[in-house]
């Protein structure tokens, strides 16, 4: 069908948005230090360090999370493994908690003043450092490797597995020439999209790395501690060398090569048996990090009654209290969540629905609505003072508010392009057919079945913009304090029980904002077939 | 039926890229007729039915729908509901909305949608399930749902594209005879287009044979079937074995030595006898008073129930054979073969 001007219209519309809060804050990042700043990093040993850390990190933490993630997602894809469900649940708890919930709670529970560490095992540790971030990086990433691993091996075809004991594989080898084999392109996705992570951490690493220099928190260091806005540019910088390498081998080259989907029909069969040692190891395994992830929650909810940490066990609500003076900060974030989610989701579904149209340039747009995932957010922060401060919106929540909805469109893009194309091309055939216009194939067809796209675009969006912690530590503005700066604050300043009292509440909200996208997805969304 | 053809293609081309997908096409569809288009994957026949549909536009040549030439109004203002290939039902509709969706289009007032939606459901046998959604009904439900939605618009033409091929085979004979029964109680002129030659004979009144962008032959099937007008109609529909022959004198042709009496005229010279599987008829012992009979012997005999299918060489050539009603025991070993002159057809080609 011809391309209508309306169309063409919204198309370049959409592209000169994404160019500009897209593109030319991480253009402006990068032109920001001159060549001579660029060429005396090799003089700096202080960058040095923090570039070798951060890819010792990466590594260690990656290599970390992606097994446990494997045996995670290995042990909830077998339908005979007790307890499957549990694990399930279990490992995606750390997806819901604010990203330095992990150290938090593991410096209540382990640290020198610990639970556990302190006064269960009358220990004198310490988990600032390295060895503390590793054990929250595995933690706090290990839903990620999970969720990406678990769905390549639900992909694999019980009958490839029946058809290999059939040619004479024990249940053993089974597992690892069919099962395990067709999940490496899995693994090694989950490897990419876990290594980015690590390395653009900043929430965890903020509290736990202690003295330990890393790329993602030296950058805001740099311009808190010195103003060294030419020094935050550098290091950010740097840090986006490996993440887009990273981002770009797993979007062209590890995603190609998933091949569990070349099966032809699906079927409901069950699989062959686990063999017993590898059932009951993953059982092991997932009890053992279940209990870790349960200590997360049960960490930070358990600090925010107790009168003082690791002294006075006794209980008390003085905490709540002085959460509920700062509670004017959560306002601030669901008020700027709910901006930014509108927007993610938003701009996330019309440039879905322009990429799926047969228009020149198309891919341009899809890169720029898949290139943030690529982005650290302490990249985006510093690319957002860079292009926005000095403009009218300096100084406004706006440039906080476009700087969330923009990191997090590749999720509603992708979530939406994805729904666009289960949409069959002959569903607004047969819609044109009974005499709809292309205004109303867009209103009857294509709103609706994209609603709940829209919506859970939404709520993503909203959840890790009230959350996050990467951007808002370098675009907040005095009169817009959001939860999440305050709540590092207090965590820095040793005021663990308002601190906690503060997250728990992020929690309930994280928690709400769910509940209640699922009812209005359950209510509004009249798709129930297609899920 | 109408003098006036209802649908007329005059001179039509399409091509997509370099490919040449409909290959000056013209042909014509009659009033109250049910009229297939039949060929192999890739002939053209789906891009005819959506350049009628208004999806494609031609490259060359014209469209009619009786004395309107439709060639370039939109598809949304054509009145031609299709029934889709894979039904294309609005998942977010329920059966009733879905059925309803082209009366809004025409903004027809809901006291005058309701009743007629409610008869055209009752039509294909589906009342009782308006409040069903896609998902929840059968793949033969759905076919229903779909053929209803295009009904009930009342259209000037109806439009079937392969609508029977995601059912299977039992579901697919039990459809193709309701919607034959369907288009002549509501006397609607129907295009359908399939690949399948056995549903195209079954349910046409007139069928196209296409191959490459061309139509080849149209007529009704039992001409279609019978007086082929080239080897690939005959070898597309239904089963066919080819004698390269000589015609030698009137009524008499040779075939690898051996003179066999024909009825068909033909000019003398080569020509491609068509004997199709059933025109021959097999003998343990050579029948009396019958012409054309030759030695065989079976090489492969296969029990279809209805009928019992040999292969048979005869002469140096490979037969198919058909018998019908086999009794208990299927012929074996050497055979006499009869072929009735007036069942050779003569290929003009």
């Amino acid at each position: 069908m011809a391309a209508d001007p309306g169309l063409l219209l919204t198309f370049l519309g959409a592209g000169a948005v994404l160019g500009l809060f897209v593109l030319y804050p991480a253009f402006r990042v990068l032109v920001y230090p001159s060549l001579n700043d660029y060429l005396s990093i090799p003089q700096s040993l202080r960058w040095l360090q923090a570039a070798r850390n951060s890819l010792v990190m990466m590594v260690i933490s990656t290599l970390s999370a992606t097994l446990l993630g494997l045996v995670f997602a290995f042990a909830t894809t077998r339908a005979d493994v007790p307890g499957r469900r549990l694990f399930r649940t279990l490992a995606m708890l750390p997806l819901f908690a604010p990203p330095f919930m992990v150290a938090f709670a593991y410096i209540l529970m382990f640290g020198r003043q610990g639970l556990i560490t302190k006064s269960l095992l009358g220990l004198n540790a310490n988990i600032f450092g390295w060895h503390g971030l590793w054990l929250v990086q595995t933690i706090a990433f290990l839903p990620l490797a999970m969720l990406i691993i678990a769905g390549v091996l639900e992909a694999v075809n019980p009958s490839l597995e029946h058809a290999a004991r059939n040619l004479g594989a024990d249940e053993w080898t089974v597992v690892r020439t069919i099962s395990l084999a067709l999940a490496r392109p899995g693994i090694a996705g989950a490897m990419l999209v876990v290594a980015i992570s690590v390395l653009a951490d900043f929430g965890n690493a903020v509290i736990i790395a202690g003295g330990f220099p890393l790329l993602a928190t030296e950058a805001w260091f740099r311009m808190e501690g010195m103003g060294d806005l030419k020094g935050a540019a550098l290091v950010v910088a740097m840090l986006l060398v490996p993440t887009v390498l990273l981002f770009f081998l797993e979007r062209f080259w590890v995603s190609r090569r998933v091949y569990t989907a070349v099966t032809g029909r699906g079927s409901r069969i069950a699989r062959p048996p686990t063999p017993p040692v590898l059932k009951w190891g993953a059982v092991g395994v997932c009890t053992l990090a279940g209990v870790m992830i349960l200590l997360v929650y049960v960490g930070v909810i358990a600090g925010a009654f107790t009168t003082v940490w690791g002294r006075d066990w006794s209980l008390t609500l003085d905490h709540w209290r002085l959460a509920a003076d700062r509670i004017a900060s959560l306002w601030a974030s669901v008020r700027i969540g709910v901006l930014a989610g509108l927007i993610t989701g938003a701009v996330g579904v019309l440039v879905a629905f322009l990429t799926s149209r047969r228009l020149p340039l198309r891919q341009v747009l899809d890169f720029m609505a898949v290139l943030p995932g690529a982005l650290p957010g302490v990249f985006v922060g510093v690319g957002y003072v860079l292009a926005f401060n000095a403009t009218p919106l300096g100084g406004t929540p706006w440039v906080l508010v476009l700087a969330l909805a923009f990191w997090h469109l590749p999720m509603g893009y992708q979530a939406a392009s994805a729904r666009l194309k289960q949409i069959e091309r002959a569903i607004e055939e047969a819609a044109v057919n009974l005499g709809a216009n292309g205004l109303r194939v867009l209103r009857d067809i294509y709103f609706p079945l994209l609603l709940r796209a829209l919506i859970e675009a939404f709520a993503v969006s909203f959840i890790r913009a009230v959350t996050n912690v990467s951007i808002v530590i370098f675009l907040i503005t005095p009169g817009q304090v959001v939860a999440t700066f305050v709540i590092l604050n207090m965590i820095q300043n040793n005021i663990w029980g308002a601190a906690a009292a503060l997250t728990t509440m992020l929690l309930l909200l994280t928690f709400a904002s769910i509940g209640i996208t699922w009812t209005t997805v359950a209510r509004v969304v009249r798709t129930p077939g297609i899920a | 039926m109408n003098a006036q053809p209802h649908v007329r293609l005059r001179n039509v081309t399409k091509r997509f890229g370099s490919a040449i997908a409909v290959n000056d096409v013209s042909f014509d569809v009659a009033q109250s007729s049910f009229t297939t288009l039949l060929g192999p994957s890739g002939c053209g026949k789906t891009t005819i039915l959506r350049m009628v549909a208004g999806f494609y536009r031609p490259d060359a040549g014209d469209i009619f729908l009786r004395d309107v030439r439709v060639t370039d109004i939109p598809p949304h203002r054509r009145n031609t509901a299709m029934v889709f290939q894979e039904y294309a039902l609005f998942p977010h509709m329920n059966v009733a909305e879905n059925v309803g969706y082209g009366l809004r289009m025409r903004r027809v007032p809901s006291p005058e949608a309701g009743p007629r939606i409610a008869q055209v459901l009752e039509l294909v046998g589906l009342s009782g399930h308006e409040l069903k959604f896609p998902h929840q009904l059968s793949g033969g439900q759905q076919q229903r749902v779909a053929l209803a939605r295009a009904l009930v618009v009342e259209p000037e033409v109806l439009l079937l594209d392969e609508p029977l091929s995601n059912l299977d085979a039992k579901l697919r004979v039990r459809v193709r005879t309701e919607i034959r029964q369907l288009q002549q109680q509501l006397r609607k002129t129907a295009l359908y287009v399939t690949h399948d030659q056995e549903e195209a004979l079954a349910i046409s009144d007139r069928i196209a044979v296409m191959d490459r962008g061309r139509i080849l032959q149209s007529g009704t099937p039992l001409e279609i079937y019978h007086r082929p007008a080239n080897r690939f109609v005959a070898d597309f529909v239904g089963l066919a074995n080819f004698v390269d022959a000589r015609v030698v004198a009137a009524g008499r042709v040779e075939a690898r030595g051996v003179t066999l009496a024909i009825t068909d005229g033909a000019p003398s010279g080569p020509v491609t006898l068509l004997l199709r599987p059933e025109a021959i008829r097999l003998h343990r012992q050579p029948p009396a008073h019958a012409a054309n009979v030759l030695g065989g012997r079976i090489a492969v005999a296969s029990f279809l129930g209805t009928l019992a299918r040999y292969w048979v060489d005869v002469n140096g050539m490979r037969w198919t054979i058909d018998v019908p009603s086999p009794g208990d025991q299927l012929l074996s070993g050497e055979v006499f073969v009869e072929i009735p002159p007036d069942r050779i057809h003569i290929l003009k080609e």
